[in-house]
């Protein structure tokens, strides 16, 4: 049973022959359920054409012979320009050949009018569709083909059992440097690479076709011409005819040169990064988030203990490390992983797996992926043991230094005293020289003038005992010339007292009884004068030369007795001072003769007389300098009181009181 | 008779002035007979001579120092009881009782008072 006819296929008749016209309609439709009708009729090629412009025909019925185009020519006509619709061609009897030469340019079928009937009309054209399809379809698949072939960036090719190209497609045409494919055609890669390659791809291509195994994914270097470095990923695979046989071989082939050269680029990189982290001394590790070695640095090894990194990555602090220490190592990880805060730069005292101590300088950053997540954490520490034990010996140097320059400053010091000390020696001597030639001159003044005193004071005494001696005049005479020789005599003591030989004969002495026995012997000055005793009690021994230390006081009590003509009172005052320091009552000078916490016996002799003018007080113990009236000083009391002061290294300071009156302070050490 | 109870005093000074005085005074008081030699080398055998119970003697001499002087008399034995004393003008003297040499002193210049004191106070003690 026929399948039901659904579809109505239109048809064009070209045909000028009315007669054929109206025996092809007749065919038809006594075929009505074929689906075939006709639907026109052109009476020449340039109607027809017309039609199957305008309209839609499913098929053309054409007759060869017609009024403005006959032969092959109407077929060619009709094809350039419906090139779509199917033909079938209507040929007179005899012109069965030229019909069928019209096939091939643009006709899907012939048919002799004379031999047609309805059923062969019908299957010539329903025929005639279908090649139409099948071409059409055929066409489309082709033409898909040569796109892929022609556009496609890869280069594929076909060979044949001898490995000549068959098809290359547009790619490796421009590879070889040729115009069109065909140029290749029936050549060899012999013709287009080195031996080395072409050798090569022979080889595999036979195995191939040998094993009718596929060659997947083949990287070739190949050198090209230029010298440029080329690297392509192939494909081969054998080319089967339609029985399964194979024919030949085909392939397709990536150019990845440039992949490969960034690949290289990278892998160089990836060397050159490698030995940069492998060669600095620091130690470089990275761990996931478990503690696990994923990558570390020969440094790193090292300290570990490891030969190399195989010893190392899989593992964790706690394959190399007692647990105690690996238990704090991961527990500080675990701590930077979490919190994601980096650790920077700390300094820490750590042990080696052989747990020998070194100082280092660590920075732990937390590893974390695009989206987030913590990966693990990296870790660059570095080893400043000898930075720190060199920070250690330069402190220790520097404290040395500093020690070295405060002993050189003190050494200094002490140098500087000892040459003020010397200067001030060397000043005694100067003056001791000085002194002993005033003294030899004062010896040789005193003889000189003491014999021509002693001349007159003789005179004056047998005069006095002379009868004439009785009268007024005579008398007050003779007192006055006592008198003259007196103070000459006593000017000539001073100068005798104040250069004797400066040598003490010291004992140890209490200073209270020296004081009172020169309150006593200058008792016939001190007629209506008070004396008021302030000595302590238990005062230190000094060392003293008695006699010399006694006529200081007396030369002092005798001074401050002469002050005070119209009576007074003397305060005598003796006490044990701690010198502390620079007060208002220790001068420079004195600093220089005692050292702080020296004890010292203080004697201070208080006037209520008329004091001393300030101006003059700068220089009372220049010799003959006195601010006493002509006559009744020699002006050596104060000089021979220094001189004898300064050899019992003491001091002596003669000031006036707010309260009026003079206070003589000498300072005794102990 | 007078004369075996007045005291013999020798003084031995260059200065002919001070000597010259001092024996007038001394002998004005009536109870010392004085002799005064004035060059130092002669002053042994002047005491030899004059055989004094008490000497005064300078000690700044030309040709000759006193200390030599004193070391010829106490050296004699017919002078070596006889106390010297010193008269110096170099000295200062302080409270007195001070020596030179061992011999005590008196500085010039001096009060008669002191000379007499002085020669009383020796010639008791021997």
């Amino acid at each position: 049973m026929p399948p039901p006819v659904t579809e109505k296929f239109r048809v064009l008749l070209i045909e000028d022959n009315a007669g054929d016209v109206f025996l092809l309609r007749s065919m038809l439709d006594s075929e009505r359920k074929c689906g075939f009708y006709i639907s026109d009729v052109a009476g020449t090629l340039a109607d027809g054409i017309c039609l199957m412009e305008t309209h839609r025909f499913d098929v053309a019925l054409v007759n060869l012979s017609l009024p403005d185009c006959a032969g092959i020519d109407t077929i060619v006509t009709l094809h350039a320009a419906v090139p779509e619709i199917p033909v079938v061609i209507l040929s007179d009897e005899g012109e069965e050949d030229l019909a069928l030469n019209a096939l091939p340019l643009g006709a899907q079928e012939s048919l002799v009018k004379g031999r047609l009937d309805g059923t062969t009309l019908q299957r010539a054209m329903r025929y005639a569709i279908e090649r139409m399809r099948a071409e059409a379809a055929l066409a489309r698949e082709r033409e898909m083909l040569n796109t892929l072939l022609d556009n496609i960036p890869d280069r594929i090719y076909f060979k044949d059992v001898e490995s000549r190209f068959l098809r290359i497609n547009h790619a490796l045409t421009e590879l070889f440097g040729l115009d069109r494919p065909e140029q290749a055609y029936g050549k060899t890669d012999a013709d287009f690479y080195g031996g080395e390659h072409a050798a090569k791809a022979l080889g595999d291509e036979r195995r191939v076709m040998d094993t009718g195994e596929p060659l997947l994914g083949d990287v070739e270097f190949e050198m090209l011409a230029d010298g440029r470095k080329s690297w392509s990923l192939t494909t081969k695979l054998p080319l089967r005819d339609r029985s399964g046989a194979i024919v030949g071989t085909c392939g397709i082939s990536r150019e990845i040169t440039a992949m490969k050269e960034m690949e290289e680029q990278l892998a160089t990189e990836r060397n050159l990064l490698r030995s940069v982290i492998d060669n600095l001394p620091d130690r470089i590790y990275l761990k996931d988030a478990s503690g696990v070695y994923l990558l570390d640095n020969v440094a790193h090894q090292r300290w570990l203990g490891a030969s190399d990194a195989d010893e190392v990555l899989g593992r964790s602090v706690f394959d190399f490390f007692s647990d105690e220490i690996a238990n704090h190592l991961h527990a500080v990880d675990c701590q930077i992983m979490e919190t994601r805060e980096p650790q920077l730069n700390l300094e820490e005292l750590l042990v080696d797996a052989e747990e020998q101590p070194s100082w280092v300088l660590t920075t732990k950053v937390p590893w974390i992926d695009d989206v987030g997540s913590v990966l693990g954490l990296v870790c660059i520490s570095r080893d400043i043991t000898l930075q720190k034990m060199n920070e250690e010996s330069l402190r220790s140097t520097n404290a040395e230094l500093n020690r070295s320059r405060e002993e050189v400053l003190a050494a200094m010091q002490k140098l500087q005293r000892a040459h003020h000390d010397l200067r001030s020696v060397q000043l005694q001597l100067i003056e001791a020289e000085k002194m002993k030639m005033v003294g030899r001159l004062a010896a040789g003044v005193a003889h000189e003038v003491k014999n021509p005193l002693a001349v007159v004071k003789m005179g004056t005494e047998f005069l006095s005992m002379h009868e004439m001696a009785g009268e007024p005049d005579v008398r007050e005479t003779l007192t006055g010339m006592v008198d003259a020789v007196s103070r000459a005599d006593a000017v000539i003591r001073g100068l005798l007292d104040f250069s004797a030989p400066k040598t003490l004969e010291v004992r140890p002495e209490s200073l209270n009884a020296v004081i009172e026995r020169a309150l006593i012997l200058v008792r016939g000055d001190l007629k209506g004068i008070a004396i008021e005793r302030e000595l302590a009690r238990s005062l230190p021994v000094v060392k003293l030369d008695v006699g010399k230390i006694s006529q200081v006081f007396i030369n002092l009590l005798t001074n401050a007795a002469h002050a005070m003509e119209g009576g007074g009172m003397i305060t005598v005052r003796t006490y044990t001072k701690q010198l502390t320091g620079v007060g208002a009552n220790v001068s420079d000078q004195r600093m220089e003769s005692f050292r702080i916490g020296q004890a010292l016996v203080i004697v201070e002799i208080d006037d209520t007389g008329h004091g001393i003018p300030e101006e003059k007080l700068p220089k009372i113990f220049e010799p003959f300098y006195t601010t006493k009236p002509t006559g009744k000083g020699t002006g050596l009391g104060l000089s021979v009181v220094k001189t004898i002061v300064d050899l019992h290294q003491a001091t002596i300071d003669l000031r006036n009181l707010p309260s009026g009156g003079t206070r003589a302070t000498m300072m005794f050490r102990t | 008779m007078e004369s075996e109870t007045k005291k013999r005093v020798f003084i031995v000074d260059d200065e002919s002035g001070f000597t010259h005085l001092l024996k007038l005074t001394l002998e004005r008081t009536g109870r010392f007979t004085v002799k005064e030699e004035n060059d130092g080398t002669k002053a042994w055998l002047a005491a030899r001579e004059f055989m004094p119970d008490i000497i005064f003697l300078d000690v700044v001499m030309p040709k000759i120092d006193g200390g030599d002087v004193a070391k010829q008399m106490t050296s004699d034995p017919m002078l070596q009881h006889v106390p010297i004393i010193f008269l110096t003008a170099i000295v200062s003297e302080k409270e007195g009782g001070h020596m030179i040499g061992g011999f005590p002193f008196i500085s010039k210049p001096v009060s008669l008072q002191a000379i007499t004191e002085c020669i009383d106070k020796h010639l008791r003690a021997s």
